[in-house]
């Protein structure tokens, strides 16, 4: 009954998703195609995360997802929705060479080997300029671009299949091999599971996502430079939505994403587009997050619930 | 050919000091308290800042500010420690990462809002000069000086660690955290310190890139991720490979950059790649001991 519950909730909001952009201000409009890159990276992150995996290399799948698409588009001129498929499979393609190259690597090392790895690929976007189009740059090719509210139909319709997808994996039994690989790979395996294989097949689905949200950004914009394809920022916030949300959670991701484009909307309308004001709220949010609710706004509402539950329950004097 | 060949020596050499300063810190800190601390960059740049500000409305030398800067920096660290990181030293490792991380962002926003991205810098004299060896080998005597400064900051924090009492219990910690607390060490304060102390020598070398780097809020990542860089290939967690590790990468990068078809654009890149490499080839550093559970 559970399952048949979730697949309603899935076709109403894919339905929401498809109907609802042709009445969009271009203001929403934005504002939704924003939301979806940044859920599919929050929950790309989040599910590195769950697995013990700290990413700080997420930038670069989501260059890397942005550049393969746009220039097989502009290659073979394929329509849009199909650059999605090799994009999405470099993306996972390297998500599956990262695992191998960090083996056995935890924690620190493991994030600071994927922040080399972004950091390795922005410079050679920007060292093969034949390729690329270097610092100048890499336009789509116009008359492929979807209009924006296809674009926008589409990218809704991905992060609710991302959404899905995550709430899938905690149901299912890999959920718990890859939750106790966060406390200890090595009595994992003792217990029988092949951490080397789960972790492959983690930052697969995880590089996948990412790279799903360049893809996105690349048709958005119509414009990719190695500079803001494989910005850190990207990186900042896939990491941040997730920690104010909630971590390790399916909710988390998804109410962090919202929480965190509301808040810098809600700076932006403030202080303009005055440089640094942004990113100086999402270091404070950050900070703020491990400090004071590192549960995130999913475990104040876990808390807030028991609170009220127990007050229930001493009203009807059940317990 | 062979004047080529003594100029990259000597630039790689000079270029293997400036590295040593950007990650002694860095190194110091970790060795410790095993937190790698994501704003270190961010106080190099509050450390050439301060110089500079020292230099542009007093017009004091930035090496005569120099040990001012750098106690303001440990004072800072001091303050960045006992405020946040000694709180939640018991978290998982993720929350450390993220802490700092936000902590850097924080610093170096700060200063974009403060004092715009303009580029700056200090102009004393030495900045610019330069000796020449022969007619084609040429020392530039802004790095000569920070190269000094680098042996003479390695020197004396290895004579700390190895003969002062607070440089043995520091010792005792990084070895053996809970050993050490048997033996009667306050670890939160050992702690506390190699923060300050990091912090210091991250301030000082802030200081010293004030008049070798253009200063923006955006200069503390690029030094942040070369550090990294520099611990991994050196092995993590001792002073002496963290200055291999730095003579080792300046060494390849300034090959490149002379010797590669437009390598100085590549050598951006070479502390990215050898990091990757040496995950493939040697994960545990040139010199081998880093733990590969941590």
């Amino acid at each position: 009954m559970m399952s048949s519950r979730i697949w309603l909730v899935v076709a109403a909001a894919l339905a929401l998703a498809l109907f609802l952009p042709p009445f969009l201000t271009p203001g929403l409009d934005d504002w939704c195609t924003r939301l979806s890159t940044l859920l599919l990276v929050a929950i790309s992150w989040n599910m590195m995360a769950n697995a013990g995996l700290i990413s700080l290399g997420h930038a670069g799948f989501w260059g890397l997802g942005a550049y393969t698409a746009a220039l097989f588009a502009n290659a073979t001129h394929m329509p849009f929705w199909l650059s999605f498929a090799p994009g999405m499979l470099i993306g996972a393609l390297f998500g599956v060479a990262l695992a191998y190259l960090t083996g056995r690597l935890r924690g620190l090392f493991f994030a600071i080997s994927t922040l080399a790895m972004s950091e390795a690929l922005r410079v050679i976007a920007l060292m093969v300029p034949k390729l690329t189009g270097g610092a100048e740059g890499l336009f789509v090719v116009d008359e492929i671009r979807p209009d924006r509210t296809t674009l926008t139909r589409f990218a809704l319709c991905l992060s609710v299949g991302a959404i899905a997808a995550s709430y899938l994996l905690t149901k299912s039994r890999y959920q718990f091999a890859l939750r106790a690989m966060r406390d200890s790979e090595s009595t994992v395996q003792m217990l029988g599971v092949n951490p080397r294989l789960y972790r492959a097949g983690v930052t697969a689905l995880s590089g996948a996502l990412a790279s799903c949200a360049g893809v996105i950004s690349a048709w958005y914009t119509g414009y990719l430079d190695p500079h803001a394809a494989f910005d850190l920022k990207i990186t900042i916030t896939s990491q941040i939505a997730p920690l104010f949300g909630g971590l390790y959670t399916v909710a988390g991701p998804v109410l962090g994403s919202i929480a965190i484009l509301t808040i810098s909307e809600l700076t932006r309308l403030h202080f303009g587009y005055s440089a640094g004001v942004g990113l100086l709220a999402y270091g404070i949010i950050l900070v703020f997050g491990v400090l004071v609710m590192p549960s995130g706004i999913v475990g104040l509402a876990k808390r807030w619930r028991m609170k009220m539950g127990r007050l229930g329950a001493a009203a009807t004097s059940r317990a | 050919m062979t004047s080529l060949i003594i100029q990259i020596a000597v630039d790689a050499f000079l270029l293997g000091g400036v590295y040593t300063l950007m990650a002694i810190g860095l190194s110091l800190a970790f060795g410790v308290t095993r937190i790698i601390n994501f704003a270190h960059g961010e106080v190099v740049m509050f450390g050439a800042y301060a110089a500079f500000f020292g230099f542009a409305l007093l017009g004091v030398d930035p090496l005569i500010s120099l040990p001012a800067v750098a106690v303001l920096g440990g004072l800072g660290g001091y303050l960045l420690f006992k405020s946040s990181l000694d709180r939640i030293l018991s978290d998982p490792g993720i929350n450390m990462v993220l802490l700092t991380f936000g902590i850097g962002l924080i610093l170096q926003n700060l200063a974009v809002v403060m004092w715009t991205g303009d580029e700056r810098s200090t102009t004393p004299s030495y900045a610019f000069a330069s000796w020449f060896l022969t007619d084609d080998v040429v020392i530039a005597q802004g790095r000569l000086i920070a190269f000094g400064l680098a042996v003479v900051f390695v020197l004396g924090l290895l004579a700390w660690l190895r003969w002062s009492e607070l440089g043995r219990a520091t010792r005792a910690v990084s070895q053996n955290r809970a050993a050490a607390s048997l033996m009667g060490i306050n670890v939160h304060a050992i702690y506390a310190l190699s923060f300050a102390l990091s912090s210091a020598f991250g301030a000082a070398t802030g200081a010293i890139m004030s008049f070798l780097l253009p200063i923006t809020p955006f200069m503390g990542f690029p030094i942040l991720i070369k550090a990294f860089a520099i611990i991994i290939l050196g092995g993590m967690d001792s002073i002496a490979g963290t200055v291999i590790g730095a003579f080792f990468l300046a060494f390849v990068e300034t090959a490149i950059a002379y010797l590669v078809p437009s390598g100085i654009g590549w050598a951006e890149g070479v502390a990215f790649f050898m990091l990757v490499l040496m995950l493939l080839v040697r994960p545990n550093g040139i010199l081998g001991r880093a733990g590969r559970e941590a």
